[in-house]
């Protein structure tokens, strides 16, 4: 008797144990999904649960990120829910842009570890090169990893080494509010004045006469003045993001190789090239059609005004984009994005730096601007590498970047192939099938042109930009001509290039050109 | 007549003083106002009157404590640090700036053809440095001594900036003090030093007070170094204040931080000008 | 004055605590201007005079220069003209003069930095109260943070927001300080308000007036923290001071040794034009006999 007893009770213990610890497996998946908003979590080395597999009590890292939100909100977020799986402790603390690249150089040129991950834009990698650890090969073979379009592994990378962990992609592009082009009143009336159908321009110029025409008055009857364009300028914010954007289609040529900023060769810069100043003197010109104030808009401006419908159209970056998607937009599902020819504004006329001459183009010639993105990476004078990759791998996990990629003001933006499937958008997002069409076409186009422009990676970086801006916004200021301005420019860049080393400069460079001219870094003479 | 004259005096004076006052206010009435804004409050151009022109709402107040991992300030740490360094580095840039000021009033000093007056000079023309010149020499200099990013450091470098503020004060002020009552002690049996903190120290109440209500206003606001020193384990007010400046501005927690952040500098002024009201600054700004 | 052993004992800590804490940093700076160390060749190395023959024709910094001498020149004469104005107003008994006294102090005590950021908002063009209150005058909007004079002008005018109770404060406590006798003698001399102020109170209050202007210089001269909250040096460099400019070149570029070597030649020039100024407003407010050192 006793013993049939004893065997049922340990049979009923041990049939206990199995259901309550199916039962506590099948709850911890459902945990992560119901305690951290995720909408799925899906399996991998870095999902949550192979996150909380892991035991980080007693390490400690700490992270060097943006200020709330763009960047710093995720990234406290998801260090918190990191520290909370696996145990350890993560600090982030917080920088304002214009603080981060010394915060990160200082420590890093005087041998002082105080960070474990940084944060900065993904063009400043000429300089930070030297001190990141490469990121390990099993992170590089993660499906995740894998996923990233050929363009922002290759702005990860430096000589050929992967040095920042993917976890953002930017780029500017062409956005615009779509009702106004549609009505017929307004097409009357453009037809009249402009002797051309009012249709989405798809060059610099036809973009001035549209802004023109939309400037001024109130034609979503919100009872509110529109204007024209939205665009970046204030100097020391990001402004030459959109300086570029501005002169790449006139002076980016498709048949031209060797060098966009400089040429490689000589090393000469090209900052005063016609091509250059023709897009200076018409982003001089669109001051005219831009929000009262406009010459001082930064990057904040540009996402509440574009975002609010208070202009028509804007070529800058994805936020006020997905901001004007988000719930409360006034013209949520009523925009669009890109041209018909690609990502971006064209031209019809393009510099060839070598021949010295315009070159005609039939259909108007894009150079979309793959534009630095946050770039992020792990110091190699840290102790804790192991931790601060697992930490980056559970940052951009699946789950947690399709939860990020939907708040615009978290300031992460697609960069994985699987992020230019339009049903994402229209799912998650709820966004019209246009609209997540629209805008995964854009995406696509910019993958797959050839005749990109990217930023100018290599060190010294700060020194060539803030001299490019500060004559550039004289010019806006009217405080001198485009080609006084951009001759300025290139006279700095040239001493510039003395200064740091013109051999170390053309060798950084030629990063740049491997990825401007679409060739693998050997090709590159 | 003359009454009619006086009047007109009377109110273009009490008109004067009211339109100051009106633009002295208008800035901490206007933040007060936006605390309580929302998206929009703002995006559609300026308002003023809560519930009138705009739906008041708590988030600019409710973000001030809340983590950053929530899209919050997190304020408590660097409010902390802030008082903390404040008291401290005035503390002791008082004791030390006042010892100095004590034996810069009563005693000779002689360097060469340097005189008191000159040493003096030299403290107060600290004050001319910009600190971006001292950002990266402060920076190796922390950096040699291990105090890099620790509280100690930027004590350190706050007691330097604060010490020709306190010399400034307080010699005028001993100078003030009529030699008498040093020497009535000295012939009693003192040595300077017991002359000093027995005599004439519980007389300096005034000055000290003023002194040290300086020290605690620019450390307190002190905000190059604060953002160039401090790398992870300082966070300092100011500068956690500032950085909601960068991206997309919110305007609400912008200013119901700005006037978090002053509160203790107001109760500050208050008692600076009961002090100085006394009249006690006469012989400090001769120079 | 009297001469004792003990004197070190008061002196030597603060001289100490200074000389470690500035002059060591100085000399390093001045070791620092001799040095080429940019972005990509940190350490001390030597490059003779180089840095400062590029500093003599660096257009952008004798620009601030220029710009912070304007600044500078703006902001203390209102400070000054305000604060005496208002010390005078509150000098005798005045109704609610101790609510306006403490309300007047209290610029001067929170902090620039912080209080400069909520200045930004208000001078926002579309968003902000400024022009929307200008507006109901009919006056059309400035576009305060977008053109250079605007630009200037809103910095000055925070600047005087701000540290125009400072010089009031000075100047209030200077006028209770001063003597009956002068005052009872003009006004038996039948002097009226102007003439009084212009023979016995302005004369008297010389010292003052010095050491309050030179505080008030030497404190805007570092001008920074306002620029680098409102308007970034903008637009284009209409409002680029010498500090901030030596900022964005040391800690932006991480020209670090070219900086240092602009550092110290702002410090010539300023010291040396601050001495001038205060020798030169004694010899004119209080007389040749009179000045002092």
């Amino acid at each position: 008797m006793k013993p049939k007893l004893l065997l049922a009770a340990g049979a009923l213990g041990v049939a206990s144990l199995i259901a309550v610890g199916g039962v506590s497996s099948a709850s911890a998946d459902t945990d992560y999904i119901a305690k951290y908003g995720i909408k799925a979590d899906v399996p991998g080395m870095c999902s949550y649960s192979s996150i909380d597999a892991k035991d980080y009590t007693g390490h400690e890292i700490t992270i060097l990120t943006h200020a709330v939100p763009v960047m710093g909100e995720p990234a406290a977020l998801h260090s918190k829910q990191f520290a909370e799986l696996t145990g350890g402790t993560v600090n982030v603390v917080h920088a304002p842009f214009g603080e981060l690249y010394q915060k990160v150089m200082i420590p890093f040129q005087t041998g002082q570890h105080v960070y474990d991950v940084v944060y900065g834009g993904s063009y400043w990698i000429g300089d930070w090169a030297p001190h990141l650890a490469p990121v390990p090969q099993k992170y590089l073979d993660l499906a995740e990893m894998k996923d990233a379009t050929a363009a922002y592994q290759g702005v990860a990378s430096w000589r050929g080494e992967r040095l920042q962990y993917t976890v953002d992609g930017d780029r500017h592009y062409f956005k615009y509010v779509r009702p106004p082009f549609e009505d017929a009143e307004n097409q009357a009336k453009f037809k009249a004045q402009y002797g051309r159908d009012l249709e989405v321009p798809t060059t610099w110029e036809e973009y001035a006469e549209v802004a023109t025409f939309f400037n001024g008055w109130d034609w979503d009857g919100d009872g509110e003045l529109e204007y024209g364009s939205t665009e970046i300028v204030q100097r020391d914010n990001i402004a030459f993001s959109n300086f570029i954007t501005r002169v790449a289609a006139y002076a980016k040529n498709p048949n031209v190789t060797g060098g966009f900023w400089f040429d490689l060769d000589t090393m000469t810069p090209q900052v005063n090239n016609p091509g250059f100043v023709k897009g200076l003197e018409m982003w001089m010109a669109a001051l005219e059609y831009m929000p009262p104030g406009g010459i001082n808009f930064g990057i904040a401006e540009e996402i509440f005004s574009w975002g609010g419908g208070q202009s028509l159209m804007s070529v800058t970056w994805d936020d006020a984009f997905i901001q004007a998607m988000q719930e409360d937009s006034p013209i949520r599902n009523k925009i669009l994005v890109g041209t018909k020819y690609g990502a971006s504004m064209g031209s019809n006329k393009v510099w060839n730096r070598v021949t010295n001459k315009w070159d005609e183009f039939e259909t108007p010639s894009v150079a979309p601007y793959v534009a630095w993105g946050w770039g992020a990476g792990v110091s190699k004078y840290s102790q804790e590498q192991e931790m601060a990759f697992d930490w980056f791998c559970f940052f951009s996990n699946y789950a947690n970047t399709n939860h990020d990629l939907l708040i615009g003001r978290f300031g992460v933006n697609p960069f994985r192939t699987s992020h230019m499937d339009p049903a994402y958008w229209e799912k998650e997002a709820g966004w019209n099938n246009d609209v997540a069409v629209s805008y995964t076409n854009m995406l696509k186009s910019m993958d797959t042109s050839t005749n990109r422009v990217f930023d100018l990676r290599v060190p010294g970086v700060n020194q060539y930009y803030t001299a490019m801006m500060a004559s550039v916004s004289k010019a806006m200021a009217g405080e001198m001509s485009a080609q006084a301005a951009l001759d300025e420019v290139a006279a700095e860049w040239s001493r510039i290039t003395e200064r740091i080393g013109v051999d170390v400069v053309r060798e950084a460079y030629k990063n740049v050109v491997a990825l401007e001219d679409n060739v693998p870094l050997s090709a590159v003479k | 007549m003359r009454g009619a004259r006086v009047n007109l005096y009377s109110g273009l004076k009490y008109g004067a003083l009211i339109i100051w006052a009106v633009f002295v206010v208008a800035p901490f009435l206007w933040a007060l106002s936006t605390s309580f804004k929302s998206d929009n409050g703002v995006t559609g151009g300026a308002t003023y009157i809560p519930f009138l022109e705009y739906e008041p709402s708590l988030e600019g107040w409710a973000a001030l404590f809340r983590d950053t991992s929530s899209g919050g300030i997190s304020m408590q740490g660097p409010y902390l640090a802030s008082l903390i360094v404040s008291i401290v580095s005035s503390g002791i840039a008082l004791t030390l700036g006042t010892l100095a000021a004590y034996g810069l009033s009563r005693f000779t000093f002689r360097a060469g053809p340097l005189r008191n007056s000159d040493i003096t000079f030299f403290f107060i023309s600290q004050r001319i440095m910009p600190p971006a010149i001292l950002a990266i020499p402060y920076f190796l200099l922390l950096q040699f001594t291990g105090l890099l990013d620790t509280h100690v450091g930027l004590i350190l470098v706050y007691v330097a900036m604060l010490l020709p503020i306190v010399v400034w004060v307080m010699v005028d002020f001993f100078n003030t003090v009529p030699t008498e009552l040093d020497e009535a002690a000295m012939i009693d049996g003192c040595n300077p030093i017991q002359a000093f903190y027995r005599i004439i120290l519980p007389n300096c109440a005034p000055g000290l007070v003023v002194a040290g209500l300086l020290c605690i206003i620019f450390s307190w606001s002190e905000f190059f170094f604060a953002l160039t020193l401090s790398f992870a384990k300082v966070q300092m007010l100011p500068p956690t204040i500032v950085i909601l400046n960068s991206n997309k501005v919110p305007w609400w927690s912008l200013s119901a931080s700005a006037l978090v952040s002053v509160v203790p500098l107001v109760i500050v002024a208050f008692f600076l000008e009961r002090y100085l009201s006394r009249g006690n600054l006469a012989g400090i700004i001769r120079e | 004055m009297i001469d004792s052993r003990y004197k070190h004992i008061f002196l030597f800590p603060a001289l100490l605590v200074l000389v470690a804490i500035i002059i060591f940093p100085l000399i390093y700076t001045v070791r620092l201007s001799f040095s080429g160390w940019d972005i990509n060749r940190p350490g001390l190395d030597s490059v003779g005079w180089a840095n400062y023959a590029r500093a003599l024709v660096d257009g952008g910094f004798w620009n601030s220069m220029g710009t912070l001498y304007q600044m500078v020149f703006f902001c203390v004469l209102f400070e000054y003209t305000l604060g005496f104005g208002l010390a005078l107003l509150l000098w005798k008994q005045v109704k609610a003069g101790r609510f306006f006294r403490l309300l007047f102090i209290i610029p001067m005590c929170v902090t620039p930095v912080v209080m400069a950021v909520v200045w930004k908002t208000i001078f926002h063009e579309t968003l902000g109260p400024l022009n929307d209150i200008l507006n109901w005058f009919g006056i059309a909007g400035v576009p305060w943070l977008s053109e250079a004079t605007p630009a200037f002008i809103s910095i000055v005018l925070v600047d005087v927001w701000q540290w125009t109770s400072l010089m009031f404060i000075l100047l209030l406590a200077g006028l209770m300080s001063l003597p009956k006798e002068p005052y009872e003698a003009a006004q038996i001399d039948g002097a009226g308000p102007i003439r009084t102020f212009v023979h016995v109170t302005f004369p008297l209050m010389a010292p003052i007036t010095i050491g309050a202007l030179v505080i008030r210089l030497i404190e805007s001269s570092k001008l920074m923290e306002t620029i680098y909250a409102m308007t970034s040096a903008g637009p284009g460099s209409a409002t680029e001071t010498t500090s901030y400019l030596l900022y964005i070149r040391s800690l932006r570029e991480f020209q670090i040794g070219y900086t240092a070597s602009l550092s110290m030649i702002y410090l010539v020039i300023l010291i040396i034009a601050l001495a001038l100024f205060a020798k030169l407003l004694s010899r004119a407010l209080i007389g040749r006999s009179e000045a002092r050192t």
